[in-house]
């Protein structure tokens, strides 16, 4: 697969250490990253990256110290750098993980570390994929307050209970960890994905809420929450510790409760 | 899976996207990275209705009645008074020769078909990538289960214990 | 449509208002903007990616919803703690609207902790005082730890509501303006889209900057690292000033190294700074508001402990926030953010060990200039029709030298939402101004100039470079000596930024390239920065002069406003001037906690 796409790093990757601190101990660790330039080549290929890294590290400081010193090329998002932007939600080592967030020592660094684009969203650069199709699907379910009559002069009341019943599902970043960890995703692209599930969720246990029955309806959808085959896989990759797949349930029982 | 992909609201430009193989190849420790379907403001195209919830409750539910009546079927099949070795031509005719027992089985058939069917209907969905590839599986599954209830509910009904 | 000396495709739109930034003060102002003309917002990023998102301890506003509070005492915290250099009638308009704000954004949906009446709860921060510096009182409204999060979502949500035009990965480059009667009226924006490498120019009525600070020129910083100042550096290169840029937040509780934000909530909640004998030695700078004192004043105690020999650890480079003797369940129900952070990033359990911290870069009070309309201002009193600037990228100035803890994410709903309705009223009655000639010729110079540049210079290295510079000598201690230092090496680098060339030559994506425009930025703000604290001959705030380490009201009463200068032979210079403080019904005191 690595024919296309000339790399002068790539015959002989170098290690160039990453500004050590001092006193860390540095590990020469292979990062192995899935490049796909379209302007460049069609196809996509695999290209090792050899970084002198302290193990504490993040996954993102590395990409950096690749991007800057080695390959300039290697395109990947990201902004805040500690899990809360969600820009940079990427395959590492077979799972959907924030590169902020992956610690290098976390990876088993004597092995490659492989890093890939999300699966299931198209790829456009690197690690750079198309969001679109995700976000479209949050746009989907309402993912704002909905209610009626006229607007109260204070604010609307709520008890800690009521506050707590969704707080879970008010963590999301939208990093599309988890909807692009989904096997039944990656299959059907229409499937709304537990990430818009989790948006609806937000709204749909809100006591101040009146359009619960309106993002019901959408999720009783052919592609709404009855497609979920309750894996896991979303609750294992929600860099936020979101229960993912229990919201999806719990939407599931509001629907079988409320319909009956 | 389409090899032409637009992105949602028809602004980011449309992209084949890479590696458009299957499954990790030499040396490639993970599988590669698929396009996925098309979504846009009009896509997934609406399915509303309860037909999918009543299909999600039929399963855990007809799964909890089979768990009976397959159990029942067994114990008294394969167990007691005799167990497996008095089953014989007699023995079905001397059962259905009772309406309780004809419901049984006529429940166990249905149960079991239509849950297996629906089951199967779901890996189709899930797995099958293309739409006519869906559609054909899918009316494969309908007919092989429409033959195989009719054929039984038939059986079960007009059995006569006099054939010789 | 096509300009002369064209290589790429361009594309021209039409639009009443354009906002450049799509954190908390773009989409608020697009909130007013949007229903009432028609509107675009530009973002570098997705909208749910900007920095607003990170802010974590909470919202300030007199709502008095646990204890006795009023928008006076609030006006009179923030002018305290902007050490007298804000502008006493934009403070007052803070406060007083923080009210509205808050519930505004409740009415939204913004799911704020509750009281046991349902109400929104509120807490303690750091220099938010009862009756004038009393004692702390509860001001702050808060989402647990991720009120910036719930914010940032809210105002996306509601934009999604309104149906507001997003350009995401959209890259605004320049401030476009034309001459008109004599003046210079905002004529649009030229953005380079990110996914493609096509420049778009945007042509509107009003524009509105909202796109962030520029901490990213800090080493240790909690800014993200799209925060680089492209705004300020936009209308700045046009020849409009930059205010108080000198000023510079330092906030205490950065994870140490990292720079990572710790909220102050955390001492809001009763957390403790401790030095390596275990003492709370912020008793001893601030008797009253102890670990609560502004972030200024919390910031130089930490340093001085760590010069004093009492900093943690085998260097004595930090100290400790501790908050083992806080119940766990209360650390899991208002910290859960941060504690999660110590975990995952130091490997330590907040329960049972202190944790490392540091002051980190966090937040520039200066910027553009503008009124408390949002207008943006061409000099001291004149302003730049149909230019707006909002949030961070602002100076209005409600901050001065020293921004309390909670203001911010005040500042940007309330002056935001301003912003937003003046632009829309000014494009309800403006022309639609003419583009000059060859709008985008600038930007594609600068974008084709660097593509194909040879030089043998990386922008990694440039920038750690300027990050290593600016953390040794315009930090939290300042002298003669070291902001001399920081000037020559800047110079220097910028000399060396002129060699700089990037090894992505493409067009899609191609962030390589963008990032060596972003150090240009950098380079420009940070000599802006260094040149005005070098001016600024006196300590107020987050500016710490030690050879000047008294404030000094008859010279510096005043906000500096720095201008770009191009003499004759191309040489660049920084001219700063200075413009008077508002001051209405507060006389500066002496600055105590």
């Amino acid at each position: 697969m690595a024919t296309a796409a000339p790399d002068p790093g790539a015959a002989q990757p170098d290690a160039v250490p990453v500004s050590p601190s001092p006193g860390a101990n540095l590990m020469a660790v292979t990062f192995r990253i899935r490049r796909f330039d379209p302007e460049a080549a069609a196809e996509a290929f695999w290209q090792d990256f050899r970084v002198e890294i302290d193990p504490k590290e993040r996954v993102l400081d590395a990409l950096h110290s690749i991007k800057g010193e080695q390959d300039g090329s290697l395109t990947f998002r990201r902004s805040c750098a500690h899990g809360i932007c969600g820009s940079d939600a990427m395959r590492i080592n077979g799972r959907n993980r924030l590169a902020c967030k992956a610690l290098v020592k976390d990876l088993s660094p004597q092995r490659p570390v492989v890093v890939e684009p999300l699966k299931g969203l198209t790829v456009l650069k690197d690690l750079v994929v198309d969001m679109e199709p995700f976000f479209q699907a949050y746009r989907d379910m309402l993912p704002f307050l909905v209610t009626s009559g006229n607007e109260p002069t204070r604010e609307r009341l709520q008890s800690p209970a009521q506050r707590a019943r969704f707080d879970d599902t008010t963590k999301c970043i939208l990093c599309a960890a988890c909807t692009s960890s989904c096997p039944v995703f990656w299959n059907d692209g229409q499937y709304f994905g537990p990430a818009a599930i989790v948006g609806a969720h937000r709204f749909i246990f809100d006591s101040r809420d009146e359009a619960g029955e309106r993002r019901l309806e959408i999720l009783n959808d052919n592609h709404g929450v009855w497609r979920c085959r309750t894996i896991f896989n979303c609750t294992d990759a929600c860099p936020r510790g979101i229960q993912v797949t229990k919201a999806i349930q719990e939407v599931k029982q509001a629907l079988v409760t409320r319909r009956l | 899976m389409p090899t032409d992909v637009t992105s949602g609201a028809g602004r980011a430009p449309a992209e084949p996207g890479p590696g458009r193989g299957r499954g990790p190849g030499p040396g490639h420790p993970a599988p590669l990275v698929e396009p996925p379907r098309q979504r846009t403001t009009r896509t997934p195209r609406s399915t509303r209705g309860n037909f999918e919830m009543y299909g999600w409750l039929f399963m855990r539910v007809s799964g909890v009645v089979l768990v009976l009546l397959v159990l029942g079927h067994l114990l008294i099949q394969l167990m007691l008074d005799g167990g497996v070795s008095r089953i014989g031509f007699a023995f079905v005719a001397g059962r259905w020769a009772s309406p309780w027992w004809q419901v049984w089985d006529l429940l166990m058939l249905w149960l079991a078909m239509l849950h297996g069917s629906n089951g199967l209907r779901t890996v189709i969905n899930d797995y099958a990538e293309h739409t006519a590839t869906r559609l054909w599986l899918k009316a494969l599954l309908y007919t092989a289960t429409a033959f195989t209830v009719l054929l039984g509910t038939l059986v079960i009904f007009t059995f006569d214990p006099d054939i010789t | 449509m096509e300009y002369g000396q064209t290589r790429q495709l361009r594309q021209v739109h039409t639009y009443d208002t354009v906002i450049v930034g799509a954190g908390g003060a773009g989409m608020r102002a697009a909130i007013e903007a949007a229903p009432r003309c028609r509107t675009a917002v530009l973002s570098k990023l997705y909208p749910t990616r900007s920095h607003t998102g990170a802010a974590q301890g909470g919202m300030a506003a007199a709502l008095a919803n646990v204890e006795e509070d009023n928008w006076e005492w609030h006006t009179f915290d923030t002018i305290k703690g902007g050490d007298y250099l804000v502008d006493q009638d934009a403070a007052e308009i803070l406060a007083k609207e923080a009210i509205d704000s808050v519930l505004d954004l409740e009415k939204m949906g913004l799911p704020f902790n509750r009281t046991p009446d349902g109400t929104i709860d509120q807490r303690r921060f750091g220099g938010h005082s009862r009756d004038h510096g009393e004692a702390p009182v509860r001001r702050s409204c808060y989402a647990a730890d991720r009120t910036g999060h719930m914010i940032l979502q809210t105002l996306y949500q509601n934009c999604l509501k309104l149906g507001v035009e997003f350009f995401d990965e959209y890259y605004v480059l320049d401030q476009l303006l034309t001459e008109v009667g004599g003046v210079r009226h905002s004529a649009g924006v030229v953005a380079y889209r990110l996914a493609t490498g096509e420049l778009h120019v945007f042509r509107a009525k009003s524009v509105i900057y909202a796109s962030g600070g520029c901490g990213k020129f800090f080493k240790v910083t909690s800014n993200a690292h799209t925060l680089t100042g492209d705004g300020q550096a936009a209308v700045y290169r046009r020849g409009l000033p930059l205010e108080d840029m000198e000023f510079f937040q330092f906030h205490p509780t950065g994870i140490w190294r990292m720079g990572i934000l710790l909220t102050e909530g955390a001492r809001g909640e009763g957390g403790i700074l401790r030095n390596t004998h275990g003492e709370r030695f912020m008793e001893k700078y601030a008797p009253v508001m102890k670990d609560l004192a502004s972030r200024d004043v919390v910031s130089r105690a930490i340093y001085t402990e760590i010069r004093e020999g009492r900093g943690c650890g085998p260097e004595g480079d930090h100290v400790y926030l501790d908050l083992t003797h806080l119940p766990h369940e209360q650390l899991d129900a208002k910290l859960p953010d941060i504690t999660e952070f110590a975990r995952t990033y130091l490997g330590i359990e907040p329960y049972t060990d202190p944790i490392p911290i540091q002051p980190t870069a966090h937040y520039a009070m200066g910027g553009i200039p503008t009124t408390v309309h949002g207008e943006v201002l061409a000099d001291n009193t004149a302003v730049v029709p149909g230019l707006y600037a909002a949030g961070e990228v602002a100076c209005v100035s409600v901050h001065g030298a020293n921004r309390l803890g909670t203001n911010s994410l005040l500042d940007i709903n309330v002056f935001g939402r301003r912003a937003g309705l003046a632009a829309a009223a000014y494009a309800a009655t403006a022309a639609l101004p003419e583009l000059p000639e060859d709008p985008a010729g600038w930007v594609e110079r600068r974008i084709e100039g660097l593509r194909e540049a040879t030089g043998s210079e990386r922008v990694a290295v440039l920038r750690a470079e300027l990050q290593e510079t600016l953390d040794a000598n315009v930090m939290v201690f300042r002298t003669e000596q070291t902001i001399g230092a920081a000037l020559a090496k800047l110079a220097e680098l910028r000399g060396r930024y002129a060699e700089v060339s990037v090894q992505d030559k493409g067009r899609r994506f191609n962030t390589d390239l963008l990032e060596a425009v972003e150090l240009g930025n950098l380079l420009e703000l940070a000599e802006v920065m260094a040149a005005c604290a070098l001016a600024r001959r006196e300590s107020r705030g987050g500016h710490y002069r030690e050879d000047f380490p008294h404030r000094d009201d008859v010279h510096f009463m005043r906000h500096s406003m720095a201008y770009r200068e191009v003499a004759a032979d191309g040489t660049e210079s920084v001219r700063i001037d200075y413009k008077p403080v508002v001051q209405t019904r507060y006389q500066p005191m002496e600055r105590t906690y």
